[in-house]
């Protein structure tokens, strides 16, 4: 019986097939902007995730100012850094509860159209961090130098080289650089008023990691403070605890906020705060997701409709031929869920599709301070774009389903006749 | 013969703002299984009115009526159909097949709303009484004029109804399908099917068994026209 109600859907739809391509469209549409949305969101809180945990560290001790802009400055790089006396190195280090401990120098340099990409181009920036390579290393274990041609022979630098570096997967890329070539950053000392340029050579270009890494020029802590001017300075302290939980942090954070000018942030913390802001801007988002599938139900609701009017006497006339109401109710009510169901299904194929554009064009609009991809498009947010949509055309299909069960089959074979 | 519609003082009035249309006013009628009916009169005399009272397309204001040994005044819509289904077949002026269906397609959707199983056997069997049994597969829109008209009273016959309804079955018809329509409805009505026909053409009208005549929504005639022999 389904069957058969199926089939005559199918062909009555069939019957207007711009217009029923055109409402399948719209829903498709809203469909894909959903599912996108979704995705993003998804992607992006996945993203912030794998960013915060490939830091490699559980706490970071930092120069005092805002922990949340302190985390994001580490993910995504930037300007304004802040900055702890060297000393507090030697001091954390002693805490019997440190599993491990690195000490990060970050610096911001200025690439001079060094590379073909460059040329003609505003001036760019890149983050250089200065690192212990012993404990830096053994913070994110997962690092691997590049191989194949051009990359042989890769190492990290010594600790007492002034001018050997390791590039990130994507700078090297970027920049068309292998090991061997010359890097060239141009650095303005603290309190010093002129830049100096420096020439520095590649010992070693990373494997892809998915994170700010891939972006980031590492060379050796000293060497890149005394390019900064800033031999007595560090950034950050990325540390493990022999035992993290909410209690050891809590007590962790009170022993060490003891020194003046340091806080202490679990990245748990961070990682939670920078999700529940995402999952704000997730409201927005499915606001913008909801108008968007409103708008096209109103559309599918009109489409439906109208078919319902131009069929008046064919109505009529199944009833005269015995339909019952919930006949007619079923038959129009299929043609609505159908059209739903093609169109989330269409708009999730789009989207998933569509899911590279997306991405760029988000990370073209701004720079959201993590690596890897934003929009993950998976298998339950698609079920929930196709139940959702094809539940919403439940409800669309309802009144329409309802004029047409209840037309008098003798003013609609007259209405038909007309 | 044993009757299958009997209504008694059958009234239908509609109020047209202040004004009261009585479009039928008070008809006895009576026919029987097997009977060929034809109800003439000019425009507004209330044909098409009797014939959906009759039908249970519509429910009197006034009077007693009963189909196929169900009374039907005063019911609703819901119940009317239930009276309809499987008991009455159609055939209208305009045909109204569903233009996206096959000419086999249409002859079996009854059989979709009655929830039963079409049998190709019938089918053809059906198609082949109304001489389509070469246009099964084809579209409505495929089809001349006297073929649609045959494909609807097809459509019709698939149910094995007892009583067929056709409301001006050969107003879009030329004079030789009229013909061959009206000798298709008396074919039916010698196998037992009570067959109850409005019409405009009076020639086609004196075909039938019994030719009733409205005027002002009441019965002015009654005939039993000569039979011809064949």
């Amino acid at each position: 019986m389904i069957t058969r109600y199926l089939t005559l859907s199918v062909k009555n739809l069939r019957r207007r097939l711009v217009r029923t391509g055109l409402t399948v469209a719209g829903v498709g549409l809203a469909v894909a902007v959903a599912v996108s949305l979704g995705g993003f969101v998804r992607g992006y809180q996945g993203a912030i995730s794998k960013s915060i945990e490939m830091l490699g560290f559980q706490v970071m001790i930092m120069a005092k100012g805002c922990p949340y802009e302190a985390a994001t400055m580490m993910l995504k790089g930037g300007t304004g850094l802040l900055y702890l006396p060297s000393d507090t190195y030697d001091k954390v280090k002693q805490d019997p509860d440190i599993l491990s401990i690195t000490p990060i120098f970050v610096g911001i340099a200025q690439k001079q159209a060094s590379s073909i990409r460059d040329e003609g181009a505003e001036k760019t920036f890149t983050v250089i961090n200065g690192i212990d390579v012993p404990s830096f290393v053994s913070m994110k274990p997962w690092l691997k130098f590049k191989g194949g041609a051009g990359y042989a022979g890769s190492k990290w630098f010594e600790q007492t080289s002034k001018s050997d570096i390791v590039l990130g997967y994507e700078i090297a890329e970027y920049e068309q650089r292998k090991v061997g070539d010359t890097f060239y950053a141009t650095i303005t000392p603290a309190g010093k008023p002129d830049p100096v340029r420096h020439e520095f050579k590649i010992v070693g270009v990373l494997e892809r990691t998915g994170t700010q890494d891939d972006g980031t020029v590492f060379m050796a802590i000293d060497a890149a403070r005394l390019a900064f001017n800033r031999p007595k300075q560090l950034t950050i302290l990325g540390l493990k605890l022999k035992q993290f939980s909410a209690v050891t942090m809590r007590e962790f954070e009170n022993k060490w906020l003891k020194l003046p000018e340091v806080q202490v942030v679990s990245l748990q913390q961070v990682k939670t705060t920078l999700i529940s802001l995402v999952g704000t801007a997730q409201t927005m988002i499915a606001a913008v997701a909801i108008i968007a599938v409103i708008v096209s139900l109103i559309g599918v609701i009109n489409t439906i409709l109208m078919s319902v009017y131009e069929r008046t006497g064919e109505i009529g006339i199944m009833k005269a031929l015995g339909a019952r109401r919930g006949d007619i109710f079923q038959l129009v009510w299929l043609e609505t869920l159908m059209i739903c169901l093609m169109g989330s299904i269409l708009g999730s194929i789009g989207a998933w599709v569509g899911s590279g554009i997306v991405e760029k064009a988000i990370k073209s609009i701004t720079n959201l301070g993590v690596s890897g991809s934003i929009v993950q498009i998976t298998p339950d947010i698609v079920g929930y774009a196709i139940v959702g949509s094809i539940a919403l055309g439940f409800f669309a299909g309802l009144y329409p389903a309802w004029r047409a069960a209840s037309m008098r089959p003798v003013d609609a074979i007259r209405e038909g006749a007309a | 013969m044993n009757t299958i519609i009997e209504g008694r003082g059958l009234k239908r009035y509609y109020q047209r703002g202040v004004e009261t249309v009585k479009a039928l006013d008070g008809v006895d009628i009576s026919i029987s299984g097997g009977e060929m009916v034809s109800i003439l009169g000019p425009s507004g005399s209330g044909k098409t009115t009797l014939i959906n009272l009759l039908s249970c397309l519509d429910a009197p204001t006034e009077g007693t009526l009963t189909v196929a040994g169900k009374s039907v005044a005063g019911l609703s819509e819901d119940q009317l159909v239930e009276v309809r289904r499987g008991v009455l077949g159609f055939v209208f002026q305009q045909f109204h097949l569903l233009p996206t269906l096959t000419v086999t397609e249409n002859v079996e959707l009854p059989l979709t709303f009655l929830g039963r199983t079409p049998d190709p056997k019938r089918t053809k069997e059906v198609l082949a009484m109304v001489g389509l049994s070469d246009r099964a597969g084809h579209l409505p829109n495929e089809l001349s004029g006297g073929q649609m008209q045959r494909v609807a009273i097809a459509r019709a016959l698939m149910i094995e109804p007892k009583i067929l309804v056709a409301d001006e079955p050969t107003g879009n018809l030329d004079k030789k399908a009229g013909e061959a329509i009206f000798q298709l409805f008396k074919r039916l009505a010698a196998k037992g099917l009570a067959i109850i026909i409005t019409t405009h053409n009076q020639a086609f009208g004196y075909e039938a068994d019994r030719v009733i005549t409205l005027e002002d929504g009441k019965i002015v005639k009654e005939e039993r026209p000569a039979k011809v022999p064949s």
